[in-house]
């Protein structure tokens, strides 16, 4: 079977693009990816989460296509909520793999600033359980509440430690064009925000922010960045039956069998992009993920600026729902070769996007 | 999220009024919200309501909420363990959410969970309830 590289990629700003629609955004992205590529594409594989909620569009794909004058190829719609990138990324990858297609392009875009934020809100907890948990008006944030919750009391936290996550996102952020909050903040800025959901503040949300990527993926030119492994693994245990409320298991499951078939250990990855749609799951990511041991992530993080996020993550460059996973397979392609990032020390990068609150994760290994 | 659907609701009126789960005949294994087929592999789930009484395990207050709920805010959110161990998260009602503390004695009780305002559809569900008051 022939190697999967990355042969182009562009990303939109992220943020509040109130003079474009939803398929103009994804339209502009792929059609900057292609140009970069010099390649033609035999299909489409596009993410989002809420295409239908907040833009009232179906068949997405098809005009995209449309604006861009490309007729014939076959459009592929993938839906997994916050996670939907990261599973194109994955099809994409396995389809490339099975030798169907040479070239395809993943396209991820989403635009919830097309509704106002109590609908938002609305719209992002369908990501939940619709009959037994967002009837309830239980949300993604009253969870990640709970979930941090847990997490403190059992390791022995302060919230303050918690909100360096925030810290270190936007200390990150700040360096990423692309990111929606591009500035630094203090730490008081985090403690001092409004609760939320308690004990999680304003600072521990990614925002959501409107926002298109994509990608081109080939196997049959070696330029850029390689795809060693994608996974996906499923969490179908619901959130009132699971064991325990520190581990992503979806994420543990699916970067098991990624890291295993990409023959690479956590220690070797220089850069990851892991999915902080609040930061207690950036924080649960990195254990989870095998980064750091049990209890262990917000200790690295007080000793060291650690290698995590450098986009800034979903706090900072923003949370671009189902978008997000091709957002970060491109930052992570970008760092490993230094192109608008600083390069890293090293070989292999990580992308680790997850579908609502541990419901389905994607774990994507690259190379160079 | 207007409007919310009468078929959806009505459908689940068991499990939201009494708190009636799945339980597997052969291995004894309990599924809510309820399932079609158990871990064990076995089809034949019975209908089987969740005792009402638990305490709390842990819990949050809610102020960021749907349109749905933006009345009720902020909303205390807890996780719940009921006296045969199943654990299920609802929505914690009648408390001063300074007061409540994990391990409070907690009772299901029958209450409104949203009105649709277009259309006047009244939706009732379960809701936990501290036993002593708090």
């Amino acid at each position: 079977m022939r190697d999967v590289y990355i042969v182009g990629g562009a990303l939109y700003p992220a943020g509040r693009h109130y003079g474009k629609n939803i398929d103009d955004m994804a339209a502009e992205v792929l059609d900057k990816a292609l140009a970069e590529a010099k390649t033609d594409i035999e299909a489409v594989f596009i993410a989002s989460s809420t295409a239908e909620l907040a833009n009232k569009q179906q068949i997405l794909g098809a005009y995209v296509l449309e604006s861009l004058g490309l007729d014939k190829i076959p459009v592929f719609r993938i839906e997994d909520g916050d996670g939907s990138g990261g599973a194109a990324i994955a099809l994409a990858h396995h389809v490339l793999k099975s030798e169907e297609y040479n070239c395809v392009a993943v396209v991820g875009v989403d635009k919830p600033n097309d509704v106002l934020s109590n609908q938002q809100q609305d719209i992002y907890a369908t990501t939940l359980d619709t009959y037994f948990e967002r009837y309830f008006g239980i949300t993604p944030l009253a969870y990640a509440a709970l979930m941090a919750k847990v997490y403190l009391r059992k390791y022995e936290y302060r919230y303050e430690e918690l909100a360096q996550w925030a810290v270190l996102m936007h200390k990150h952020g700040a360096n990423n064009p692309y990111a929606y909050l591009r500035r630094q903040i203090k730490i008081e800025d985090a403690i001092n925000s409004e609760l939320v959901s308690e004990p999680l503040r304003l600072y521990d949300i990614g925002p959501l922010a409107d926002g298109a990527a994509a990608a081109v993926l080939c196997n049959n030119k070696k330029d850029g960045p390689r795809i060693l492994s994608a996974s996906v693994s499923t969490n179908a245990i619901p959130f009132n039956l699971r064991q325990d409320y520190d581990t992503l298991y979806s994420a543990q499951e699916a970067a098991k069998k990624a890291l295993e078939k990409a023959k690479v250990t956590p220690r070797d990855i220089a850069t990851a992009e892991v999915h902080d749609s609040f930061s207690i799951f950036g924080i649960l990511a990195l254990e989870s993920l095998g980064f750091v041991k049990r209890g262990g992530a917000l200790a690295a993080i007080r000793e060291g600026d650690l290698p995590i996020n450098l986009s800034g993550g979903l706090k900072s460059r923003g949370n671009i729902l189902g978008a997000t996973g091709v957002y970060q397979l491109v930052e992570v392609a970008w760092q490993l070769i230094g192109r608008e990032f600083k390069r890293v020390d090293g070989d292999y990068g990580l992308v680790h996007n997850m579908g609502g609150v541990d419901r389905v994760s994607t774990v994507v290994v690259v190379g160079v | 999220m207007k409007h919310e659907s009468v078929p959806i609701y009505w459908r689940n009126i068991p499990h939201y009024y009494r708190l009636v789960a799945k339980r597997c005949k052969k291995c004894g294994a309990v599924y809510f919200p309820p399932v079609i087929k158990c871990r064990c592999g076995s089809k034949e789930l019975e209908d089987f309501e969740l005792p009402h009484e638990g305490k709390l395990v842990e819990f949050t207050v809610l102020y960021q909420v749907g349109t749905d709920f933006l009345k009720q805010k902020p909303l205390v959110i807890g996780l719940v363990e009921l006296s045969n161990g199943v654990k299920v998260v609802g929505q914690i009602v009648d408390v001063q959410p300074e007061k409540l503390t994990q391990g409070a004695k907690v009772e299901a009780v029958f209450r409104r969970v949203m009105v649709d305002g277009k259309y006047g559809l009244v939706m009732y569900g379960y809701k936990f309830r501290p036993v002593d008051g708090v």
